[in-house]
Formats: structure tokens, C-alpha cells, sequence
């Protein structure tokens, strides 16, 4: 249950824009999730409802959006998706790969009234 | 930070925030502290009773005699670990998560200078048994290493991804109990260099004390490397 710690986050960062900008309630939070992180969603969903209670936070939307892993091959360039656990180039079998997307855990949005 | 009116009253700001930012940054910190102190930082990752502990107390015996060593332990509620270790008169350090199913760089950052700096050539900091929290949080180390004994069975590496993506090497624990199990060491070691064909796997047995040389030898010539100025791969 480390989507507690990781919701830590989110409303560390959510508090600080509160503090920026005059916002009477928070209506939706949209995250991005690489899928090659360990963060599960409905984790993420729980964790949400817990930190959101008695904040201006309260009964917004958490849209999390999970970010499939891209790769770049370094011997032949090309780009591609990686699917479970085989981190191999489809165009040239070769294993040095570059992960353009998949590891990302970032809170992209607010919407606020 | 734009804002973006998206109605009357309702506006959109863009945020594009890393959730582990404040995690980062403190390992970052870390990171310059083991750098400036010419200490080569480890970060051992393994499920409750892969081995762990066993392998340290099995590894350090025997690099203490060329190195200067000392560890972190990371445990939820008991001091058990780090009471293990003292016995070998290693300096440790008992870092308690109360609760929590991994370490973060503030635990680990509040703890160093506890340490005498500089002090430590090798820092192997233990986490707490779990395969899956640890893989997301930086604790500042050079590297990674996953221990997994093979009575967990070889479906593990495919479940646990992350972690075998996120490390530079893996020690398989427990070799001598693998004629009594049904896990198939051979597909277990192919999932692991399917996630991570750059991962560099270590046989051993902490029992028998099998391929506990080639695994101590190679992590000597790491600390060599560091101090040579190599550039781990970890972040």
C-alpha cells in the first residue's frame, strides 16, 4: 500500500496550488500512471478518499491515466510498445532498450471552481 | 502553472507534477552525501524470507576484512535485523517504518548522520520484505539488488516486474533447496532477462555458502569501480 505514500504527494502538490490560487473546491484531479510502476489504481482510488476528507478536495473526480510503456531500440532507432515483460526490440531481437513512456507518476491537471 | 477557463467558474490548471518529486529531490541529496564520501550505496530488495539478512551477514564477514562497511535496516516494527548484524560488529543502523511497506529517502537522509563521515566504503541498506513498494522510491543508492530465493517460485519475476526492470542485480537464494521444490530455474531466469537482459544474476546458497564467492568477489570490484569514478546506472 505504498499508493498512500504516493497520495502523499498528490496533495502536497495539490496544497501548494491551493495556497497559489483562490480555488473554492477542487472538482477533478487527473494523474498519469506509467504502467511500469508499481502503483495500482483502485490503491490509488482508496487512498484518494482518505487524504480528500475534510479538504477542498472532498467528492472530486480522480481520473488516473495509465501510460503503456514506449521503447526506443538503441541499435536500430525505432520506436515501439513494449507488452508484459519482454523488454525486446519487434525489428531487430536486440535488448538495449531506451523506455520513452511507462515510468512516469505525475498528478497532470487540476480542475477547481 | 496555466490557467485555462473551461466554463463560468470552472477552469483547468495544468499541473505535470512527478508525485515522488519530494522523494527525489531528498534522494538526490543522498546521492551527493554517498558521493562526496567515496561510499558505494545499496539498496537490497527482497519478499519476507528471500534471505536477506542471511546473505549480508554472509557477505559482510567476508568484505570486512578488506572494507569499511555499514547498514541501514529497514523494518516495519522489530529491531531483530539490526541486532543480527551488530553481533558481527558491523555499524548499524535501525531505521523503523512503523507501519509502512517501504523506505523513502527522508528515512534514510535523517538516519546518515548517525554514521561517521567519512566512514563507510560499502552502505548496504536493507528495505523492508516486500517486492513491490521499494521499486518506486529512490533512496539515493548506486544500485539495486533483488534478492529472490527460489522456493518463491518462478512465476515471481513475471509478477514482479518492476523491480527486476529497476535493478542491476539479482541474487537467487537458497540453490540448495531447489531440487525440493517445482520451480523451474530455468524459465525463471529467462522471465528476468526478458525484463532485464542487462541484469546480472548471482547463484548461491547462504546455507551451503554456494556461489557466495563469485557474488562477494563481484561486489568488491564494484566498490573499486565506484571509487574509480564509474557511474552506476541507478536513479
Amino acid at each position: 500500500m505504498h499508493e498512500m505514500s504516493l497520495m502523499a504527494g498528490v496533495f502536497k502538490i495539490v496544497e501548494e496550488i491551493l495556497d497559489q490560487h483562490e480555488i473554492k473546491r477542487v472538482v477533478q484531479i487527473k494523474l498519469r500512471v506509467g504502467e511500469l510502476t508499481n502503483a495500482e489504481p483502485a490503491a490509488l482510488h482508496l487512498a484518494f478518499a482518505a487524504y480528500a476528507q475534510g479538504t477542498k478536495a472532498e467528492g472530486a473526480e480522480l481520473v488516473i491515466e495509465q501510460v503503456p510503456v514506449q521503447a526506443r531500440c538503441r541499435s536500430c532507432g525505432r520506436e515501439f510498445s513494449v507488452h508484459g515483460i519482454f523488454f525486446l526490440c519487434p525489428y531487430c531481437q536486440t535488448t538495449g532498450l531506451e523506455i520513452l513512456q511507462g515510468e512516469e507518476l505525475l498528478i497532470e491537471s487540476l480542475e477547481v471552481e | 502553472m496555466k490557467l485555462g477557463d473551461t466554463g463560468e467558474s470552472r477552469r483547468q490548471i495544468q499541473v505535470m507534477a512527478n508525485l515522488l518529486g519530494a522523494n527525489d529531490v531528498q534522494a538526490e541529496v543522498n546521492r551527493r552525501h554517498f558521493h562526496r564520501h567515496n561510499c558505494l550505496a545499496v539498496n537490497i530488495i527482497g519478499s519476507p524470507g528471500a534471505g536477506k539478512t542471511t546473505l549480508l551477514e554472509r557477505t559482510l564477514t567476508a568484505l570486512a576484512a578488506d572494507c569499511r562497511i555499514a547498514v541501514i535496516e529497514g523494518d516495519i516494527y522489530t529491531s531483530k535485523d539490526a541486532e543480527r548484524i551488530a553481533r558481527l560488529d558491523i555499524p548499524v543502523i535501525q531505521v523503523n517504518t512503523g507501519g509502512g511497506c517501504h523506505l523513502d529517502s527522508q528515512m534514510v537522509g535523517k538516519v546518515l548522520p548517525q554514521f561517521t563521515w567519512p566512514g563507510p566504503e560499502l552502505l548496504i541498506i536493507e528495505n523492508v520484505g516486500n517486492l513491490v513498494c521499494p521499486a518506486d522510491f529512490d533512496l539515493g543508492e548506486a544500485l539495486k539488488i533483488v534478492v529472490l530465493s527460489v522456493v518463491e517460485g518462478d512465476d515471481k519475476p513475471a509478477k514482479y516486474p518492476v523491480i527486476f526492470r529497476n535493478s542491476q542485480a539479482v541474487v537467487l537464494n537458497k540453490m540448495d533447496l531447489l531440487p525440493f521444490t517445482e520451480t523451474d530455474l530455468a524459465a525463471m531466469k529467462r522471465d528476468i532477462f526478458a525484463i532485464n537482459p542487462e541484469i546480472v544474476v548471482f547463484e548461491v546458497s547462504c546455507r551451503t555458502g554456494e556461489g557466495l564467492a563469485v557474488w562477494q568477489d563481484w561486489l568488491r570490484q564494484l566498490i573499486r569501480k565506484y571509487q574509480g569514478g564509474a557511474v552506476f546506472p541507478s536513479s
